[in-house]
């Protein structure tokens, strides 16, 4: 562990290069000296994305419970614990001891299957999340393509869900949410292949390294703005959170693709929303906001010091917890769309927008035009 | 040592996983459970692509096939409602036929992996980041560059969509009753035919 002069450096704003390595790099070098290490680490890989999990479930509820009462000036859970803090503990617990109910005539296996394969996305999605120079389980380099791919086995675990029920609100529900996450997966990948085009790398590691001069989302000469934008609200569309939450609109549909499932396998689809909550807004700071890279401007050398002192463990939380934020204020904020709207939206306007934009980043990209180009 | 011999039995997992999981395609009753085992056949090949070092063909089959092919047959099972046609038995001709047909694929696969020499490398792992060379390869226009078939596919993808787009265009409804004029703009000016209160006058003229 040479990381104490390493942080030292940093300190004194002469930090030239970041030194990543994985979890699973550990791994692989412990494995041909020791199993028993390589063990260890992917032990502690496995426990600390449990923990993480269990972490980022109890926290988010409390979290929008919280931010939704205050946005409508109440005070939101209070009894349980200081300012309710336990409240989501409490209410996990109800769940878990509850009566699983399965429909007589439901397709049994495929409505057992369908939470695991919704909750199975954002699972493996965290698996890849640079969360810190040290702490990253594994960097794969097709990185945006792993996010972008494994996220078509949620699409079959709501579409699943909501056929094996054998209800016609879920059916609807499913339906709305397959035809909406198809559609906007469409824009939100548009909008990643911008980030993709500037940093010449698809590994999430190598994305957040070329923003060591500055965050795509400024460097990029107003391709890289519109395209956050663009990922932001593709990517609402694609977790199905409000305003583009009529796959499961309770004044329409009851509850959508969950409306018969009870106890822990609804507890599974609830937990998916708020980590794939999560795991989109990793995804923003990371491929527009720097990740955990500190706030840079180019040469100031003393200016980028001073940010260095903050760690960048520290960096992807404070991105990350903004962009969750922004997405609950969504919620607060714009009424649900209707379905043609929704369509509307998608085909008409962000599609367009999305195309227009990657042809001028392609421009731009080729001609060394945008702030701070490597030599 | 162990590293090795983890591959061989991840690679043995993922083949019989594979092999379970094409027979549960063939063999389930109901359609959409085909599609579900279908994806797993999917995972699996992409699973062995990662072992091959093609890590970017993996994302891509699953990209494609799990997320748009299977979500594709589960969409036209689950609108057409053909999810328990399955269960008719086919006529015994169909099934000597389907067993010949078959029994002449695998004769063929058999004779065709024993007659052709595998040239396997000594290197190990020539490709590592084989993504970058696939980008440079195909736009590459010179000697062993596959920029023409890459435009070609292109345009082929360029037809298949405005195909698709003129196939699903919405149609002028031609006088046909209890239709609305779809949800564009000036939807609210079409009258429909039969309107609330005639209908109502109707009623009372039928009381009467």
């Amino acid at each position: 562990m040479n990381s104490a002069p390493h942080i030292i450096q940093i300190a004194l704003g002469a930090a030239s290069s970041w030194q990543v390595k994985t979890v699973s790099e550990r791994a692989a070098d412990a494995l041909s000296s020791n199993i028993w290490e390589s063990i260890a680490y992917m032990a502690v890989a496995l426990a600390a994305v449990g923990l993480l999990i269990t972490f980022l479930g109890l926290s988010l509820i409390y979290v929008e419970r919280k931010l939704a009462a205050h946005f409508q000036c109440r005070l939101g859970p209070m009894r349980v614990g200081p300012h309710g803090i336990f409240q989501t503990l409490a209410d996990t617990i109800k769940l878990l001891v509850k009566e699983d109910i399965i429909p007589q005539e439901a397709d049994k296996p495929m409505h057992l299957l369908a939470p695991f394969l919704c909750l199975a996305v954002p699972v493996l999605i965290l698996g890849v999340v640079p969360y810190s120079p040290m702490t990253q389980i594994a960097d794969v380099n097709i990185g945006v393509l792993f996010v972008t791919a494994v996220g078509g086995f949620g699409v079959m675990g709501i579409l699943l869900g909501g056929w094996s029920s054998n209800n016609k609100w879920s059916m609807l529900g499913a339906m709305r949410a397959g035809a909406q996450i198809i559609s906007y997966e469409v824009s939100a990948t548009l909008a990643l292949l911008v980030v993709v085009l500037f940093a010449g790398t698809m590994s999430l590691a190598g994305i957040v390294e070329s923003q060591q001069q500055g965050w795509w989302i400024w460097r990029a000469h107003g391709v890289g703005i519109v395209a956050f934008i663009v990922y932001v609200i593709a990517s609402t569309a694609e977790i199905n959170r409000t305003p583009f939450d009529i796959p499961e609109g309770e004044s329409e549909l009851t509850a959508g693709f969950h409306t018969e499932y009870s106890g822990l396998r609804f507890s599974f689809f609830f937990l998916a929303e708020f980590i794939n909550m999560f795991v989109v807004a990793a995804l923003t700071s990371t491929l527009f906001l720097g990740g955990w890279m500190p706030f840079h401007i180019g040469e100031w050398e003393a200016f980028n010091g001073v940010m260095d002192l903050v760690p960048p463990g520290v960096w992807f939380v404070g991105k990350s917890s903004f962009i969750i934020f922004v997405i609950m204020w969504f919620r607060w904020t714009f009424p649900r769309l209707r379905v043609d709207q929704l369509m509307h939206l998608e085909w008409k306007v962000l599609l367009p927008i999305g195309l227009i934009n990657l042809l001028a980043a392609a421009l731009l990209v080729l001609r060394h035009l945008y702030f701070f180009p490597a030599a | 040592m162990i590293a090795s011999a983890s591959y061989t039995v991840i690679f043995y997992l993922l083949a019989a996983l594979a092999v379970l999981l094409s027979l549960a395609v063939v063999n389930a009753w109901k359609l959409l459970r085909a599609a579900i085992a279908l994806m797993g056949v999917l995972s699996m090949s992409a699973g062995l692509y990662v072992m091959l070092d093609a890590s970017f063909l993996a994302g891509v089959q699953v990209l494609v096939y799990v997320g748009g092919i299977v979500v594709l047959i589960v969409f036209a099972v689950m609108l057409t409602r053909s999810a328990e046609l399955l269960q008719d038995n086919p006529a015994p001709l169909r099934k000597i036929l389907g067993a010949i047909a078959s029994l002449a694929f695998l004769a063929a696969t058999v004779g065709v992996f024993r007659s052709s020499p595998f040239l396997l490398s000594a290197e190990k792992a020539p490709l590592r980041d084989n993504t970058t060379l696939i980008g440079e390869k195909l736009l590459d226009y010179g000697a062993g560059g596959y920029v023409l078939p890459f435009e070609i596919i292109s345009l082929l993808l360029l037809i298949a969509i405005i195909g698709g787009i003129v196939v699903a265009r919405k149609t002028e409804p031609q006088g046909q009753p209890f239709t609305t004029g779809g949800d564009e703009a000036g939807e609210a000016e079409f009258r429909p035919p039969f309107t609330q209160e005639e209908h109502e006058d109707e009623l009372e003229l039928v009381e009467k």
